[in-house]
């Protein structure tokens, strides 16, 4: 889920930097820090939308880096537990399936994949339903519940479920269930 | 191993040692025997340590022993080993099928023998309300956090991209590959001509007794029909004779504003 919200970081500047575009500069130190990141706490931070205030800088003892406080605020990306999300198949192995939700890696096992889909292998590896109606291959789009998190330095993984109603496979008619 | 697993869990207050003891019996068939102990406090990390494991630290390591007691897998499914999946790596999933063995990845739980930092014993929660738990959780978010839809962020970072490429003529500056990703994800997934007006028709559930996350949920996921807004959102049952009939006026006003996919 989406989330706009303010953040505070501790940006380190070097004297180099001084001079008439001080703030550009600490705004691209900023941006370059923040934005990709991730952080257990606040999840993804996919772009700064706005600095707000640039407080004092301290000059730090013994060296010529001066430390500003930033305050700015950004949106977040942060997947929850129990959350539904549509989500792009990006591979498909017997294990189950990998997916894609912006910046978030979601794996759907094949556990948690319907018992009466089976895996296919060949060129394009899938996952159909006996009767071939319903099919899970790269670039499909499958709604999934997320069932469980875990949160890196740069990105978020996922594991989650396509087993419950209305889950399953988008855009075909009567797939999800 | 305890500490490094203790910074990760901020301790869930209201836990009991019962739990924990019922926990470490280990069974993995799924004792769903184990309370749920509902005063929990649920707290989110505030380390931004490299271990940072979980965002959600309630299904913990503990929870395999509830595992099929869990409701999200709701048919008791078999345990997934994930140990197999990836290979050499050793942190699994906190999931109630996880694997997650207590002596094993240690970095991510906090077998709470030793207690860790007080981080200790999880109720080994059996979860029909894990929505509702789950979306609470936002709650812990810094107050002036602000839950967007996915159409909501698609027209914030579409007015971002516009000012970065105006940014883009100077060289120095960079952007992540993973905003024009996230960019394409809130397209793909925006479903309405306007967001505006699709806040403004969830908006009036908010008197319903609906919560924030909840509202997003329903706006991003676009259901057609009642039965599948609370097949997807449990928690919502609880009120059902409440909300039952805005949910269905919300619907209809939605399809008005959708765009046709």
């Amino acid at each position: 889920m989406f989330f706009h919200i303010t953040l505070e970081r501790n940006m380190q500047l070097q004297p180099r930097h001084f001079g008439p575009h001080l703030r550009d500069k600490l705004v691209a130190k900023l941006m370059k820090d923040v934005e990709g990141t991730c952080s257990g706490r606040h999840g993804f931070v996919v772009a700064i939308t706005n600095v707000e205030d640039i407080g004092k800088g301290l000059i730090r003892e013994g060296t010529g880096f001066v430390t500003f406080p930033v305050k700015y605020q950004c949106v977040v990306f942060r997947p929850f537990k129990g959350e539904i999300l549509e989500a792009v198949v990006t591979m498909v192995n017997k294990m189950g399936f990998f997916a894609e939700a912006g910046p978030v890696q979601i794996f759907v096992s094949n556990h948690l994949i319907p018992d009466d889909m089976e895996f296919q292998s060949g060129d394009m590896p899938n996952y159909t339903t006996s009767d071939g109606s319903v099919k899970i291959q790269k670039d499909s789009e499958v709604r999934l519940k997320i069932i469980g998190t875990r949160v890196d330095a740069t990105e978020i993984f996922c594991i989650g479920t396509i087993r419950d109603d209305f889950l399953g496979v988008i855009n075909d008619p009567g797939a999800a269930s | 191993m305890a500490e490094k697993g203790g910074k990760n869990f901020s301790s869930e207050k209201g836990k009991t040692p019962s739990n924990l003891a019922a926990s470490k019996e280990g069974s993995l068939k799924g004792k769903d025997s184990v309370p749920v102990n509902k005063t929990r406090h649920i707290q989110l990390d505030d380390s931004d340590s490299e271990y940072e494991g979980f965002v959600d630290e309630r299904s913990p390591a503990s929870s395999k022993a509830s595992g099929k007691a869990s409701s999200d897998l709701k048919s008791g499914k078999k345990k997934v080993s994930f140990e197999s999946l990836k290979t050499g790596r050793k942190t699994s999933f906190e999931t109630p099928a996880a694997k997650g063995d207590w002596g094993k990845g240690g970095k991510d739980f906090n077998a709470g023998k030793a207690g860790g930092k007080g981080s200790l014993p999880r109720a080994t929660a059996v979860k029909p309300r894990l929505t509702e738990i789950e979306l609470k959780l936002e709650l812990e978010l810094p107050k002036n956090a602000r839950l967007l839809m996915d159409c909501e962020a698609a027209e914030i970072l579409q007015e971002i991209e516009e000012h970065k490429t105006i940014l883009s003529e100077d060289p120095k500056v960079k952007f992540p590959e993973s905003f024009n990703k996230v960019l394409q994800y809130t397209k793909f997934g925006s479903h309405y001509i306007n967001s505006q007006s699709a806040r403004k028709v969830l908006e009036t559930l908010k008197i319903n007794g609906v919560n924030d996350g909840e509202i997003c949920m329903i706006g991003n996921i676009c259901p057609e029909t009642v039965e599948e807004v609370y097949a997807l959102l449990p928690s919502l049952k609880v009120n059902k004779h409440k909300n039952e009939e805005p949910i269905k006026e919300v619907l209809a006003s939605l399809a008005k504003v959708k765009t046709s996919k």
